[in-house]
């Protein structure tokens, strides 16, 4: 029971590359269909969305976004306050993809409309696992509203 | 990969043969407790009020919402979990037979936190619910929701 695959563009807000590169795999190796997009901070990620309403083609509306919750300048709680305050695009899905599991974080980002909260795994293995898992939720079983 | 630990799934679905079909297709993961199946919105609202106060009441870690039902309707209910400040952390994905743009642009408006599309089939039911499992249960990090304590836990910790 899979949804046809369609081209999707993902966005991921994280500055470390080790994890950029992580991510990247496991999702095309789940979805070879899926656009990344990667930004390192949450500033660069609003730069990347308010070029979305003028320039459709290079700057597709994400579907998806993963986004890290420590990065420099704006962090990741503060873009997804914004993001989800936005009438244009409050509707994207917001995954938070993050090394912190302090509880206090975990039930903050849900009030805010967290899609979904996954901690880093230790093991490089582990956490190909669970974002391989995370993208068959997303492009096989769920639609996303990335067409509408 | 965890197992899972108690979860209560939260079924809010007017029609009892969609009832049954995903009922059956929890039962074959690996979910200790019984859904709580409300056949209406405001069926689930009163069972999510009295859930507020008391401590005895299972309060759902995930809701699963038909978006076409008498009376209040889907998009009412998600309207109302998702602006009320003691429920608003619940996830809710919407399980419905529309496959409209309208409805799915509406319901992640409305923070849903996913929409699926039911199926026809009971396999494809089990392969749903699966990977909808394996998701909010393996793979994210959950608070559970206890409204007499002010510490929240993981379900994963």
């Amino acid at each position: 029971m899979e949804n046809e695959q369609k081209e999707l563009t993902v966005l991921l807000v994280e500055n470390e590359p080790g994890d950029q590169k992580l991510i990247k795999i496991a999702l095309l190796n789940q979805n070879e269909k899926v656009k990344l997009k990667i930004v390192s901070s949450g500033e660069a990620a609003w730069d990347y969305l308010r070029m979305c309403m003028t320039d459709s083609h290079w700057y597709p509306k994400p579907g998806l976004i993963l986004l890290d919750l420590g990065m420099p300048g704006m962090g990741g709680k503060e873009f997804l306050k914004q993001i989800k305050a936005d009438e244009n695009l409050c509707s994207i899905p917001v995954i938070i993809v993050t090394t912190s599991d302090i509880e206090t974080d975990i039930e903050e980002c849900y009030a805010m409309h967290a899609a979904g909260y996954i901690q880093k795994s230790a093991t490089p293995q582990e956490f190909n696992d669970i974002i391989q898992k995370m993208a068959h939720y997303w492009f096989s079983t769920s639609t996303l509203n990335s067409r509408v | 990969m965890n197992i899972y630990k108690a979860v209560t799934i939260m079924l809010v679905e007017d029609d009892p043969g969609d009832q049954k079909l995903i009922k059956t297709s929890l039962n074959s993961q690996r979910i200790t407790n019984t859904p709580v199946v409300a056949s209406s919105a405001e069926e689930a609202l009163a069972y999510l009020e009295k859930g507020k106060t008391d401590g005895s009441i299972s309060m759902p870690d995930l809701i699963l919402l038909d978006l076409n039902m008498p009376g209040l309707g889907g998009r009412e209910f998600l309207r109302l979990i998702k602006s009320d400040p003691q429920l608003e952390t619940i996830p809710v994905v919407i399980l419905t037979t529309s496959e409209s743009d309208k409805d799915i642009l509406e319901s992640f408006r409305l923070q849903a936190a996913g929409y699926i599309k039911k199926p026809v089939a009971l396999a494809d039911f089990q392969e749903i619910m699966q990977t909808l499992s394996d998701y909010w249960f393996t793979v994210c990090k959950r608070i559970t929701h206890e409204p007499n304590k002010q510490d929240t836990k993981c379900f994963t910790c």
